[in-house]
């Protein structure tokens, strides 16, 4: 009976703590957002895209199947900064006037 | 003759203080201090408790080790889902200069949308690795009175430097910049599984 009882607790405890994880979760705060409005990257001057900016690398990953079809960027461009395991260009921009 | 001097001066320093004490507690208990949101400090006030602020958060900010991948597009991409979610409706985003919360909190949460310079509120320091640790511990932990939460419950670390990250990018971007890097897109999904 006691055991029952202890077995119970901890069950209702680790639910609640679950429960109260997932509220947190970063994703609950994805699903209330909109979706990317890639038009505008559409309409870029490639060519004048700085691939080495992290803004500009996310953005790409964000509208990543939008822009699939996008022609007039160099190879080292589109798809090499879409990748998100491909970061080498990130370290010269770090902590570079960017702060306030 | 001289500790009778001393004796003397001891006991009028210590009627002052409680006198003092005394006038503190009475100011208190009065209610003639406003707290309401709508009547500012003075000049004094705002001037203690805004050097008391920078003063502790100085202290406390100070040792806070910065990570070295602050600009990353990753930490970007993270950090602004999680600023637009939680943080745009007081401090702000491109292309809105005010909301509810700007109009009617006080003191007026800073327009983070705007550099450091122009909306006031960075501390008054030039030390860029202090402007970071400064905002790291102020999402973590909060301030006082102000409306500002502390993030900690719920929120680790590396979801805070997120939010650092967003940051010092957001002034320079446009709205349709920041739609896009704090919108919820097929691929962000893809990458989170």
């Amino acid at each position: 009976m006691r055991s029952k009882f202890i077995t119970m607790s901890i069950a209702i405890s680790t639910l609640a703590f679950t429960l109260s994880a997932q509220a947190h979760d970063p994703k609950e705060h994805m699903n209330n957002a909109e979706k990317p409005d890639c038009a505008a990257m559409e309409n870029m001057d490639h060519s004048k895209m700085d691939m080495s900016d992290p803004v500009m690398q996310a953005m790409m990953k964000q509208c990543m199947g939008d822009m699939e079809g996008m022609e007039g960027m160099s190879g080292s461009e589109a798809p090499q900064g879409a990748k998100p395991a491909q970061h080498g260009n990130e370290s010269s921009t770090e902590q570079t006037g960017h702060n306030h | 003759m001289a500790a009778n001097k001393f004796l003397r001066c001891g006991k009028c320093l210590m009627i002052t203080a409680v006198v003092a004490m005394l006038g503190g507690l009475a100011f208190l208990y009065s209610g003639l201090y406003p707290m309401g949101a709508d009547v500012p400090h003075n000049g004094l006030t705002y001037w203690g408790l805004e050097t008391m602020r920078e003063r502790s958060i100085s202290r406390a900010a100070s040792t806070i080790e910065v990570p070295n991948d602050l600009a990353s597009s990753e930490r970007l991409l993270k950090g602004a889902a999680d600023y637009n979610a939680m943080c745009a409706s007081c401090h702000l985003k491109p292309g809105k200069n005010q909301s509810d919360f700007t109009l009617g909190l006080y003191p007026a949460p800073p327009n983070l949308a705007q550099k450091g310079d122009d909306h006031g509120h960075d501390g008054g320091h030039d030390d860029n690795t202090y402007a970071l640790q400064r905002q790291f511990w102020i999402i973590k932990h909060g301030i006082k009175a102000s409306g500002m939460p502390s993030w900690a419950p719920g929120h680790d670390d590396e979801r805070i430097w997120n939010m650092v990250s967003f940051l010092q990018r957001l002034p320079e971007l446009s709205t349709g910049q920041y739609q896009v890097l704090t919108a919820r897109s097929d691929n962000t999904k893809k990458q989170e599984h």
